[in-house]
């Protein structure tokens, strides 16, 4: 898991979930852990064992993800982030499940039993394909090299050796959440937070119980996952920017927060509560070549192309977040590609809209205007630089804007509410 | 906590259980199974290997005891229907079944079911009884737990799942629902005690002869 | 097959809190029910007061259910000012729809549904937006659908009106599948007697 530059809403109170640990006994198909050993296709796990627990949390979630809500049914994009996945992982091509999820953050997870999660939050902030190739790349590489098990063999927070640690799909793991923030695993207690969090907002307990297994790697295992993802990523032809573009892209996200705490809080602590991110990252992946470069503007094109029919709806969830800053930053470094202007100036006026701070009114009236100029503005466009021409005073502005809305949208099914807004503004 | 929820049948009218004609035909719904191992800290694992043992053995015990009933019954795999409107009665079902825990099992009662055991599913399971030929279904959700041997372990309570499930015990809840109107015209939880084991044959058989006693069925 | 929704979870939690034995929630009689200042609606039905066991809802709004949450669910708001929504806010960096005094008609429609979103619910849509009278005031009806994480369709209906500067709103939820239409007429009743 990547880990996003927010918190997701919490809706409850802290939740409870589970700890993760020990076992005994050497895993069932690592030998001790030689350098670039990595897991081997079509791997199944021992019957009994630690993994094959894992695996069977795993085959949950992945149940669940089938008939969920969220679950992106576009099979051109699902086609399309498999074949990423599959330039990056050939050798784990045939094994894994690529899934995309409608979920307004940036996250990525392959899970033990192959099965993979690719989120639109993550779609919607890579910029060019190399960028989203290298962040599977880096999920690839936590998966190869079984560090969510390893993670599992190495720590105790008990005395009981023979106790195995999993999942808590129960609401019954608040002591072990409590065991969790006493263990010294890193950052652990704002582990649980996030991961409550932001199941609490997806009020997904079942995933939040696959979750947790991935979620503790340690910053070992986040360099070794940095530094193995950006090899993957260069060996399918992908450009040495990738890593570091997408962690300085994320850290400015984070300073873009409407929020202070998000903006001030150390980004390790932010964005990264169990993989720190921070300039010694960047800094690796520069040292093994990479490069921190403006990303070339025909990549950011294809990519564009392969994205643009979900842009709209991922910019109208990303909204949900309620963390506008963050919203129009991403909307900003959306628009210098130099397309799409009329979708992006539609969400740019609603970020304003939704924000309601001093001063935002005249910026979503400049962005309204601005976005019903160009062919791909959403027919709403018209309808909102109506009521925000109305809130600016200007009537016979809004009439037009209002008109103009009601012939292009004839079967609108708010057209009775803009009819009556129409005949406010026309005196009538 | 957990000496506060009893363990009793729940039925549609309890005075008056209608017994099921000879000739209707059953649905059995596979059972939901999942086993976990407790340790001393209170942490829940949950055993892919005795979650499937429990499963077979359960589905076996109950095919075993409605064969024993002389009502034709089929088999239906809940994973392979999620789809459609049988995907959604399937939903459903789990939705009641977590409000049958809560409101008749648990603390706060519902000020408007006081009276009578009233649940349903809705005409919706026509479907069923359409796509099947099955006048009912049984499902049935199993919740478990192993305590290692020899600890001391805290209690839980009602803060384990949807079934108050104390330490070291397994409960094995099943509806049976009346495909012709949707009710649940029969509700029961059984909790195999110490000597039970669901992981075995023998207790998986124990713990269904238990659950299933007074299936109008 | 293996969903526990988070709310169930955390009943579970105020359940162990109860403690054994405990009470039976609060019904509400048929009759008229408070809005909040002049305003109330009337009950054709007995209803359950299921606002402790949702602790998320703001405090000025009061959740009634016949056959529990999970089942039917009505939402009264009554009356919430400008800042105000239906939502308990948790921290400061996590902000819930709110409600404000110039909001346009659809911009409400957009708080009933992000509002809707926040409890938990996926692709909440609206349609058959309407006209609908509050007392002296002018309101709005509309549907809505939407699902629960596991896939379950969800359907509802909402009534909203701002009298006084002040919003109040009558949301229904319940499965598509038999629940919605079983408690719709004396939703309907609700909607058509609040003033």
């Amino acid at each position: 898991m990547i880990g996003w530059p927010y918190r997701a809403p919490r809706l409850f109170g802290a939740f409870v979930l589970t700890a993760v640990l020990a076992s005994a006994g050497p895993p069932a198909w690592a030998a001790a852990p030689a350098d670039l050993e990595l897991r081997p296709p079509n791997l199944k796990p021992a019957p009994k064992s630690v993994e094959a627990g894992m695996w069977d949390d795993s085959d949950r979630a992945e149940a669940h993800t089938r008939i969920a809500a969220e679950l992106d049914t576009d099979p051109a994009l699902q086609a399309y982030v498999r074949g990423v996945f599959c330039k990056i992982a050939a050798d784990y091509c045939g094994e894994a499940r690529v899934y995309v999820l409608d979920r307004p953050f940036l996250n990525a997870t392959c899970f033990p039993n192959g099965y993979v999660e690719v989120w639109s939050g993550l779609l919607l902030r890579a910029q060019t394909e190399g960028q989203l190739a290298y962040v599977v790349g880096h999920e690839v590489s936590h998966f190869a090299r079984n560090h969510s098990l390893s993670k599992w063999n190495h720590d105790k927070t008990t005395r009981d050796v023979a106790t195995v640690l999993t999942v808590g799909v129960q609401a019954g793991a608040m002591f072990g959440m409590v065991k969790v923030a006493q263990s010294g695993a890193p950052n652990s207690r704002q582990m649980i937070d996030d991961i409550s969090d932001m199941a609490q907002n997806l009020n997904d307990l079942i995933y939040l119980g696959a979750m947790a297994h991935i979620m503790a790697y340690s910053r070992e295992h986040e360099n070794e996952a940095d530094r193995l993802g950006f090899q993957r990523a260069v060996a399918a032809g992908y450009e040495k920017s990738t890593g570091p573009d997408m962690w300085t892209g994320t850290i400015a996200e984070s300073r873009a927060s409407d929020f202070a705490a998000v903006r001030k809080a150390d980004v390790r602590a932010s964005i990264y509560r169990t993989h720190p991110l921070d300039q010694d990252r960047i800094d690796a992946l520069k040292a093994q070549g990479g490069v921190v470069a403006a990303p070339d503007i025909d990549a950011r094109k294809r990519y564009r192309a392969a994205i643009r029919g979900h842009l709209g709806s991922w910019l109208k969830d990303d909204l949900r977040r309620r963390d506008d800053g963050q919203t129009l930053f991403l909307i900003d470094r959306l628009s210098e590609v130099g397309e799409d202007f009329g979708v992006l100036q539609f969400y740019r006026g609603e970020a304003y809209r939704q924000r309601r701070h001093d001063g935002d009114a005249p910026l979503a009236l400049a962005a309204y205007k601005t976005a019903v100029g160009y062919p791909d503005a959403p027919v709403a466009a018209w309808r909102e630089l109506g009521e925000a021409l109305r809130r600016a005073g200007d009537k016979p502005a809004a009439a037009e804007a209002f008109e103009t809305y009601l012939a292009k949208a004839p079967d609108a099914e708010d057209r009775w509410l803009v009819e009556a807004s129409l005949k406010t503004v026309k005196g009538a | 906590m957990a000496g506060c929820t009893t363990t009793k049948v729940k039925s549609a009218a309890p005075a008056m259980i209608v017994q099921a004609a000879p000739d209707s035909k059953g649905l059995l719904i596979q059972p939901d199974v999942q086993l976990s191992l407790v340790t001393a800290s209170g942490m829940h694992a949950v055993r892919a290997d005795w979650s499937q043992a429990a499963q077979a053995n359960l589905a076996a015990a109950i095919a075993n005891d409605l064969k024993g009933r002389s009502h034709p019954f089929e088999v239906m795999d809940p994973a392979a229907s999620m789809e459609g409107r049988t995907g959604q009665l399937l939903r459903l079902n789990e939705v009641v079944g977590q409000s049958i825990f809560i409101f008749e099992y648990g603390k706060p009662k519902l000020p408007t079911k006081k009276k009578k055991f009233d649940w349903t599913l809705g005409e919706g399971t026509q479907v069923l009884r359409a796509q099947t030929g099955a006048d009912y279904a049984l499902f049935v959700t199993c919740r478990g737990t192993y305590a290692t041997a020899g600890r001391k372990l805290f209690s839980f309570g009602a803060m384990f799942l949807l079934m108050d499930v104390p330490l070291g015990q397994q409960k094995v809840q099943a509806s049976l629902v009346d495909l012709r109107t949707g009710r649940l015209v029969w509700f029961n939880v059984a909790t195999a005690g110490s000597g039970t084991d669901i992981r075995t044959p023998d207790g998986a058989r124990d713990l269904t002869h238990s659950l299933l006693k007074g299936l109008p069925f | 097959m293996k969903t526990i929704s988070t709310a169930s979870a955390f009943v579970l939690l105020a359940l162990s809190l109860i403690g054994c034995g405990g009470g039976t929630l609060d019904g509400v009689s048929p009759g008229p029910m408070a809005m909040g200042d002049k305003h109330h609606l009337t009950l054709t039905r007995r209803w359950a007061d299921v606002s402790p066991i949702l602790p998320q809802r703001s405090k000025k709004v009061r959740v009634l259910s016949v056959d529990g949450p999970w089942l039917n669910r009505v939402y009264v708001a009554r009356g919430l000012q400008p800042g105000e929504g239906m939502l308990k806010r948790q921290d400061k960096e996590h902000p819930v729809p709110s409600f404000h005094a110039d909001m346009a008609p659809t911009e409400l429609v957009e708080f009933a549904t992000d509002s809707v979103s926040a409890m938990g619910y996926m692709r909440v849509e609206t349609s058959k937006l309407r006209p609908a009278r509050f007392g002296a005031a002018d309101g709005l009806r509309f549907d809505l659908a939407a699902k629960t994480e596991s896939g379950l369709e969800v359907q509802g209906t909402a009534q909203m009106a701002v009298a006084g500067k002040k919003l109040y709103v009558i949301l229904y939820l319940a499965p598509a599948e038999h629940y919605y239409a079983a408690t719709l007429p004396d939703v309907e009743e609700m909607m058509r007697s609040a003033s």
